[in-house]
């Protein structure tokens, strides 16, 4: 499993099964061999292997975005068994190759797609929320300024107008016939990365969590907690988890 | 204090902030069941761990760093935010981190004639190798005699180990990150360089050395396959044969086997399976969407390449199959045994066992001290089983013939009794949990 979301108003989670072909569905409470309350499953759904998932409770809707499908699919919150997609994004147009984060701004009606490619963009993709078919993104951060390498999941803070990326980076260096000092490349260190939603092109992030302090390798996912003005990371190669006090990235409502 | 003393019990604090839960690879944290001055008030003067050779030393100092730096920022003025100045951030400690600076131990490899046994680390990219007879009924860890780790030797998300006793190699493959497998020589010790690297498909997981037709074949999860590779391949060599396809019923394929006896190879299955590409889907008569299947245990003749079908396959509710995960032979007693994470239990099958049937012995119960088991092997010489745990920092071994709710003969201990097993593994996703103030992580 790649990915994982928390629903608050409905008290479920959902999580991807990439190698099954399926979503699945569980109380938020739900411990050891609990069975699913909902599964979306089968050929109809179109699904391939999911990578990520996000919810988007104003609008009833789980999205689900997949790397070998290079596409990202809309259901109803509520779809179990194997039913159609509302919506498709995918296509020569979108730009998408290995999706590998979702997320939605219900304010402003924006989806926002991480996506990794070794042939075309890496970076994150910005759609209208309601795009289907093979749509061109209304905007791409990426680029050497971006410092966006490697991508994995993003969070959007639709209060703040604000997309958190986990920038994994730091690709594998591995060199058998080589005295490399690591298997990764020390140069390109992974972080967390925060751009405005209304960022465009190759913008450097605004905030960072970045560097040997951090202990971050290669952050793989991010979460966020603006009660307590915290950022979650999970470290795939130190197989850690950090949390960050971060009051500059939530900063107090101004009355 | 020594610092290995105190990194072990900082291990069991961070260890301890990770509430007891782990089903379906999924995993909580509360984030505030320890304040970050915890950290500091973890160190204590229990018994000395000199014998640990283990745990990474340096995360001490880097948790009391975090500590100092979060308590001065959460007194300090308001910093600037995002709207105010960029880029704000930096290179920030964490307040409060969940890592587990023991070995999980993965598989598990015995030469018996040799006395030596090989396990794996997947945690931190290491092959541990200990005396036959090490472990005891004590609390004391266990000294492992040698440890190959360190970034020279590639090894990062560490699966299955298999042995090459003429040789005197181990193989080992990298499950999700480091698409290789290393070959590394018995007396290998520290951070050294494999003997050779060989590229493998992306999701190897399980890896078996054929000695008779001197060959290696890996599982690969992903593609559902399993390739097979003469045994000096080195560098981008193609394999020998490549067995993958709808035929086969290869579904998630995990721990692998080969019988040179009978000629033939046997592959555990989770049962996950869905189309790789669109064109894949496409090739298969398009529309067909993912499913899961039973698990299964497939055995296939040595030889089968492409979409061959298996010539017996061990599947259904009688089987108490649950996430077969390593698998091993008895020869001579003509039987397999079976890691079986899913029910932390062991299953032994007589070998040519068809079917819907039930295993002949399963080991299993709280008196086992089998805790997500992932690893498996026979010693048929010694009469002895070992088990690997991957939910506990042990590998516990049983007598060959074992059944039920039994007691290990021995326990072979990597870290403090009571040391909880953090479990991640190459996690790749977070989410935050706010009704119940949880942390949610998917491996």
């Amino acid at each position: 499993m790649h990915g994982i979301a928390y629903d608050a108003v409905h008290d479920e989670i959902i999580v991807p099964v990439h190698l099954a072909g399926a979503i699945l569905v569980f109380r938020a409470g739900a411990s050891g061999e609990e069975a699913p309350i909902r599964v979306i499953q089968g050929p109809h759904t179109r699904i391939l292997r999911p990578e990520t998932v996000e919810l988007d409770l104003k609008n009833n809707e789980i999205v689900i975005g997949e790397d070998g499908g290079k596409d990202v699919m809309f259901f109803p919150r509520e779809a179990n068994g194997d039913v159609a997609p509302l919506r498709t994004i995918r296509g020569p147009k979108t730009g998408l190759d290995e999706v590998r984060g979702v997320a939605v701004d219900p304010i402003r009606n924006l989806l926002v797609v991480s996506s990794r490619s070794s042939t075309g963009t890496t970076g994150v993709f910005i759609f209208n929320r309601t795009d289907d078919g093979d749509v061109s993104p209304r905007a791409i951060i990426a680029g050497p300024k971006s410092g966006i390498l490697r991508i994995r999941q993003v969070q959007v803070d639709p209060e703040q107008g604000k997309i958190f990326v986990a920038v994994k980076n730091n690709v594998e260096s591995y060199r058998f016939d080589s005295p490399s000092p690591s298997p990764w490349n020390p140069d390109k260190p992974g972080f967390i990365g925060v751009w405005n939603i209304t960022d465009n092109g190759d913008v450097p992030p605004r905030g960072i969590i970045k560097g040997p302090a951090s202990e971050t390798v290669w952050p793989a996912g991010v979460a966020l907690n603006s009660k307590d003005r915290e950022v979650y990371t999970i470290d795939s190669v130190s197989n850690g988890m950090y949390s960050y006090y971060m009051p500059e990235f939530f900063p107090p409502p101004k009355h | 204090m020594p610092e290995k003393q105190r990194a072990s019990l900082m291990s069991a604090g961070a260890a301890l902030m990770f509430v007891a839960f782990c089903a379906n690879l999924l995993l909580r944290a509360k984030p505030h069941i320890f304040s970050s001055t915890a950290h500091a008030n973890i160190v204590s003067d229990a018994a000395s761990d000199d014998d640990d050779s283990c745990a990474d030393t340096t995360e001490l100092a880097m948790a009391m760093t975090a500590w100092k730096q979060t308590q001065q920022r959460r007194t300090a003025p308001d910093s600037p935010t995002l709207a105010e100045s960029a880029p704000v951030g930096g290179d920030i400690a964490p307040a409060r981190s969940v890592a587990d600076s023991y070995a999980s131990l993965h598989s598990v490899a015995v030469d018996a004639d040799a006395n030596r046994v090989f396990m794996s680390d997947s945690n931190r990219g290491a092959i541990f190798l200990y005396d036959r007879t090490a472990g005891d009924n004590s609390s004391q860890m266990a000294s492992p005699n040698r440890v190959i780790r360190g970034p020279g030797t590639g090894m990062m998300f560490v699966a299955g180990i298999s042995l090459d006793p003429v040789n005197r190699e181990v193989f080992a493959v990298n499950n999700d990150i480091g698409d290789r497998m290393e070959v590394f020589p018995y007396d290998g010790e520290g951070n050294i360089k494999p003997n050779r690297v060989l590229s493998v498909p992306h999701g190897a997981w399980g890896v078996s050395f054929n000695r008779t037709r001197q060959e290696v074949a890996v599982s690969i999860e992903h593609p559902n396959m399993v390739v097979v590779y003469r045994r000096e391949a080195r560098g981008a060599e193609a394999p020998l044969r490549v067995l993958h396809g709808p035929e086969t019923e290869l579904a998630d394929p995990h721990g692998i086997v080969v019988d040179t006896d009978h000629n033939e190879m046997l592959v555990a299955n989770h049962g996950n399976w869905a189309p790789l590409t669109r064109e894949e889907e496409e090739s298969q008569g398009g529309l067909k969407g993912g499913h899961f299947a039973l698990p299964s245990i497939n055995i296939y003749t040595g030889e089968a390449q492409g979409d061959a079908k298996p010539i017996r396959k061990i599947q259904g509710p009688r089987t108490q199959l649950n996430w077969p995960m390593g698998l091993n032979l008895d020869p001579v007693h003509d039987e397999i045994a079976v890691a079986n994470y899913g029910t932390n239990s062991i299953l032994i099958f007589r070998r040519n066992t068809n079917g819907d049937l039930a295993p002949i012995r399963v080991i299993k119960g709280d008196r086992t001290g089998i805790l997500g088991p992932m690893g498996v092997a026979i010693d048929t010489k010694n009469d002895e089983l070992w088990v690997t745990n991957y939910r506990e920092h042990s590998a516990v071994v049983f007598s060959r013939t074992a059944s039920g709710n039994v007691a290990p003969k021995r326990v072979l201990r990597n870290a403090p009794p009571g040391t909880p097993a953090v479990g991640f593994g190459n996690p790749g996703a977070i989410a935050y949990d706010s009704k119940r103030g949880e942390i949610l992580v998917p491996n």
